[in-house]
């Protein structure tokens, strides 16, 4: 019961930061310097269309309507054309949301279990040669500049060893070969993620492990462990079943309050890799002036990462039963 | 007797401020990391130093104008070009030493402005309480929850491009939350401590209560979080330029990387694509550990003597 | 014959300050369904005691002298996985509810139930739950919260699973340690009852290790007065209240209000326990004590028996 209202509150808090986030963005594409309804329109557009879309967007009407237009719009999903594409922006992004959930989720949920699990270790040879370079890894590999360790990735793993794929999602010819099953596509985009989701694995996992292992020294001081040592416990079952599921509290933390440290990293991954997700929509409609385009997928990705802190959030609760009831 | 009390107050006042330090930085020579950390950023700072000289020895030195008149593409290391030349005969080496020096300048810049924000919000917050604490938050909670570079994406999207003190300020204004709900919770809990209730029995104004008696408590912590600062601004600085949105006018090492990313040079030039990502990580490698080291200093729990009673 | 026979223990922990003695030279013994309850002022080496017997010590404290004889074997000599079979079946402790004794992500049954499991593993999960029922009925936990996590009970309900937890393997020696310390005194009362009885009903041997010295003598057949590490007055509980001998356990003693007592004067005792990185050489309790002579501050006093089953260690005795 305390959890389902705890998660309501959550949701409320959230739908109430992404109208501000609406609102915020409203204001600064209409009231930025230059004029808005060419942001909205591309130049490319004969003046009949141009003029459909201006009254389909409010565009001529006072700010207070448009603002009523836009929210109206966002919710029926009309964000406009892209000037790039030349396509309706919703599709685009529709297209791109899959690609980017892929690779963000399977690098945190992969960075964050690896690293409960490394840190888990560090901290039980606290001191020892393991824990020392478990822990220099982690602090190299964490700070190492992202858009850099892609490049690297690309120079050693696909152009020196020729191991993987230098860009993108998938390869045309497995794509178009009709006898192509589902399980070798499925290995193609595997193929092509290893490199893109490994670079975003070097670098969360490091943190986590960090977090992981001071927490865990922090745990095993705690009066219920030497209750569980006073019982008689082997020391493995300390260390996994009563240490490791109290310590890991804080990473859960962690990894909800880094989600838009971890999506900035996913853009510049999904740049570096030309991997087709909303992330590098956003910087390609930016760098090409696609405002809709832009617009869209800054929505989307702020959407995303509300959502995700929603789902950490709810983890947290399901892990930790002082929540939870 | 006016005087006496006065001398009286300066030394109080002395003993408050220093001690802490010398106590800390005691503490602070045994971290390996802090040492390590520590030396790194002189030598970064050594080059930032020596960024100004190579301009001065030939024009042809300078990052971002000079150009050799002899090279038009890029070549490897030489002895006049120590770390070779970019695609249009720029030397690569006076460009890693300007990019210290814009590092630096972004870095501890924006820190220390975003410090001096979450320091100052985070103490409004907690002192005053309801309202105004409950508002402040939920902004801090939303501005959290922001990525900083799609942010600075966007808006150099609709401002155009941005020059490197709005980048600065920017950055600034949208790393300040995390500071700010560190001293928050710092202050409220020393809003509860005998020597606040005793100020303000005595009639000190709240401005003095949060200035004279508050700030210096939390400052330690604040500056504590300015090394972590100093990191997220400078890789956020490197990201922008290495998408392609710095400032044209600068010579950072995101530019660097951009440079040699978009100009097709990442495969055969390992001389121009190595220095610029290794200085960037290694810059907040140091920050980062000088900021454990300082953690270290900071944590009371790790100074109290274990199991003894 | 006596369940537990401790020799001239002595135990020091390495701080960063220096090398810390926190007990020293402190021998007893219990004998079979009989308790023994130690008291003394925090960081006077009491909870030192009871983690040394358990084995428990942290990383860096160490026993360095003495010999602890349970059931004829020296726990101290005992390999790691032999004495973690004698935790909690021969040897259990209770924890202060106050402390997180309690795992805060389990369900208090399971934890019960492992303590059970841990040393039958043969037992199966079903049958270790019937017992951890059987014992929640003992101390008095409804079965409908049985499956509740700590942070659902109260302190008393908390300190009540502790205790059944402690009873869980049957052992033969239980370590109290604070058993009531921040509970309030009604719940204080009713768990000291419910202890008294548990001990008289299962034959336990119980060490009380306290703050609160009417708390010992209410539960405790013998009484052992700490101070800074050592041992300074030893004897059967009647003994020591009609005539306590050392100065610190008349000082204790008037220090506390006790309810069914006379009115008395309570008297704080003023002055600080000695540093024991560097203990003085004399008596420790000297610089505290109104009737120290200047030979007290040199010479450190050794043991005198001062009754039948009561001894003290004090220079006043001498004279």
């Amino acid at each position: 019961m305390e959890l389902r209202r705890y998660i309501f509150r959550r949701i409320i808090q959230i739908i109430i930061i992404f109208f501000v986030i609406l609102t915020v963005l409203f204001l600064l594409f209409r009231l930025a310097p230059g004029d808005p309804v060419s942001r909205m329109i591309d130049p490319d557009m004969t003046p009949e269309d141009a003029e459909l879309l201006i009254s389909q967007l409010g565009l001529d009407q006072p700010l207070w309507t448009q603002y009523v237009y836009y929210v109206k719009n966002f919710f029926t999903g009309n964000f406009g054309n892209s000037f790039h594409y030349g396509q309706p922006v919703v599709r685009i992004i529709g297209d791109r949301l899959p690609n980017t959930i892929l690779l963000f989720t399977s690098s945190i949920i992969l960075s964050a279990l690896v690293g409960i699990f490394l840190g888990k270790i560090a901290s039980w040879h606290k001191g020892k040669k393991t824990d020392t370079w478990m822990t220099i890894g982690a602090l190299v590999t964490h700070t190492v500049f992202l858009p850099w360790l892609a490049l690297i990735m690309i120079w050693v793993f696909a152009y020196k060893l020729d191991w993987f794929p230098i860009t993108g999602m998938i390869s045309e010819e497995v794509w178009l070969d009709p006898d192509v099953g589902l399980l070798a596509k499925f290995l193609d985009v595997l193929h092509h993620m290893v490199l893109p989701l490994g670079t975003l694995f070097l670098i969360h996992f490091g943190s986590y492990l960090l977090i992981m292992r001071s927490s865990m020294l922090e745990t095993l001081k705690e009066d219920y462990i030497i209750t569980a040592r006073a019982k008689g416990l082997e020391e493995k079952v300390i260390r996994d079943h009563h240490a490791a599921p109290n310590a890991a509290l804080p990473v859960v933390t962690s990894v909800g309050l880094s989600l838009a440290f971890s999506i900035n990293g996913g853009a510049l991954t999904e740049t570096v890799f030309t991997w087709p997700g909303i992330g590098r929509e956003l910087v390609f409609s930016v760098s090409h002036n696609d405002y809709p385009l832009a617009q869209a997928s800054f929505l989307l990705i702020a959407f995303v990462v509300l959502v995700s802190n929603l789902v950490v959030d709810v983890l947290y609760a399901y892990l930790d039963p002082r929540i939870r009831y | 007797m006016v005087h006496a009390v006065k001398t009286d107050k300066n030394i109080s006042k002395r003993f408050r401020w220093i001690d802490p330090f010398q106590e800390g930085w005691s503490i602070f020579k045994e971290s390996i990391l802090g040492k390590i950390g520590l030396t790194l950023l002189i030598i970064f700072a050594l080059m930032a130093l020596f960024s100004f000289i190579p301009p001065q020895i030939d024009p042809m030195y300078h990052p971002m104008t000079g150009v050799d008149p002899e090279i038009s593409h890029s070549t490897g290391p030489s002895a006049r070009h120590w770390l070779g030349t970019d695609f249009m005969g720029r030397d690569l080496f006076s460009q890693l030493l300007a990019g210290a020096r814009v590092a630096f300048m972004v870095g501890v810049s924006a820190a220390f402005m975003s410090i001096f924000l979450g320091t100052a919000i985070g103490m409004i917050a907690g002192y005053s309480g309801k309202g105004i604490d409950t508002l402040l938050m939920r902004l801090a909670d939303m501005i959290m929850v922001m990525p900083t570079l799609l942010v600075i994406l966007i808006l150099s999207s609709l401002f155009g491009q941005l020059n490197i003190w709005t980048i600065v300020l920017i950055i600034a204004l949208f790393r300040w939350p995390g500071v700010s709900r560190v001293i928050r919770a710092q202050t409220l809990s020393l809003k509860q401590r005998p020597f606040i209730e005793a100020a303000r029995v005595a009639g000190a104004s709240h401005l003095r209560i949060i200035f004279r008696h508050i700030m210096p408590n939390v400052l330690p912590l604040s500056f504590l979080y300015m090394t972590f600062r100093v990191t997220s601004a400078i890789i956020i600085e490197a990201a922008l330029a290495f998408l392609g949105f710095g400032d044209p006018g600068t010579v950072s090492w995101g530019m660097m990387l951009q440079w040699v990313w978009k100009t097709g040079h990442m495969f055969n030039a390992p001389y121009w694509l190595l220095p610029p990502g290794i200085c960037i990580s290694l810059i907040t490698l140091s920050f980062y550990m000088l900021g454990r080291a300082m953690d270290e200093v900071l944590d009371p729990r790790l100074r109290k003597e274990e199991g003894a009673g | 014959m006596a369940l537990l026979e401790v020799e001239n223990l002595s135990i020091g922990y390495r701080t960063r300050k220096g090398y810390l003695q926190a007990v020293e030279g402190v021998s007893f013994c219990l004998e079979e369904g009989k308790s023994l309850g130690f008291v003394g002022e925090s960081g006077c080496g009491k909870t030192t005691i009871g983690m040394a017997l358990m084995g428990l010590l942290p990383p860096n404290g160490q026993v360095t002298k003495g010999r602890i004889l349970f059931e004829d074997k020296d726990l101290l000599q005992l390999s790691d996985s032999n004495m973690r079979s004698i935790r909690w079946q021969k040897i259990a402790m209770i924890f202060q509810a106050a402390m997180n004794a309690l795992n805060p992500v389990h369900r208090v049954d399971d934890q019960v139930a492992e303590a059970i499991q841990a040393h039958n593993p043969d037992l199966g999960k079903t049958n270790a739950m019937k017992q951890v029922e059987g014992l929640f009925q003992l101390v008095g936990i409804p079965e409908d919260r049985m499956r509740d996590y700590p942070h659902q009970y109260s302190g008393g309900m908390k300190q009540r699973a502790i205790i059944a937890m402690a009873l869980a393997c049957r052992p033969k020696l239980i370590i109290a340690d604070e058993p009531t310390t921040a509970l309030d005194v009604i719940v204080q009362d009713q768990i000291l009852k419910e202890t008294r009885n548990l001990q008289r009903e299962f034959n336990l041997s119980m060490i009380f290790i306290s703050h609160d010295i009417s708390i010992v003598a209410d539960v405790c057949h013998d009484i052992g007065i700490m101070y800074a590490g050592q041992l300074v007055e030893y004897g059967s509980r009647e003994e020591v209240f009609r005539s306590p001998c050392h100065p610190y356990t008349r000082a204790l003693i008037s220090s506390y209000p006790t309810l069914t007592g006379k009115k008395s004067q309570l008297t704080p005792i003023p002055g600080e326990t000695p540093n024991l990185i560097n203990p003085p050489a004399g008596c420790r309790f000297c610089d505290r004590c109104p009737g120290a002579r200047t030979s007290c501050k040199t010479e450190p006093p050794a043991w005198e028996e001062v009754g039948p089953c009561h001894s003290a260690l004090c220079h006043e005795r001498k004279l």
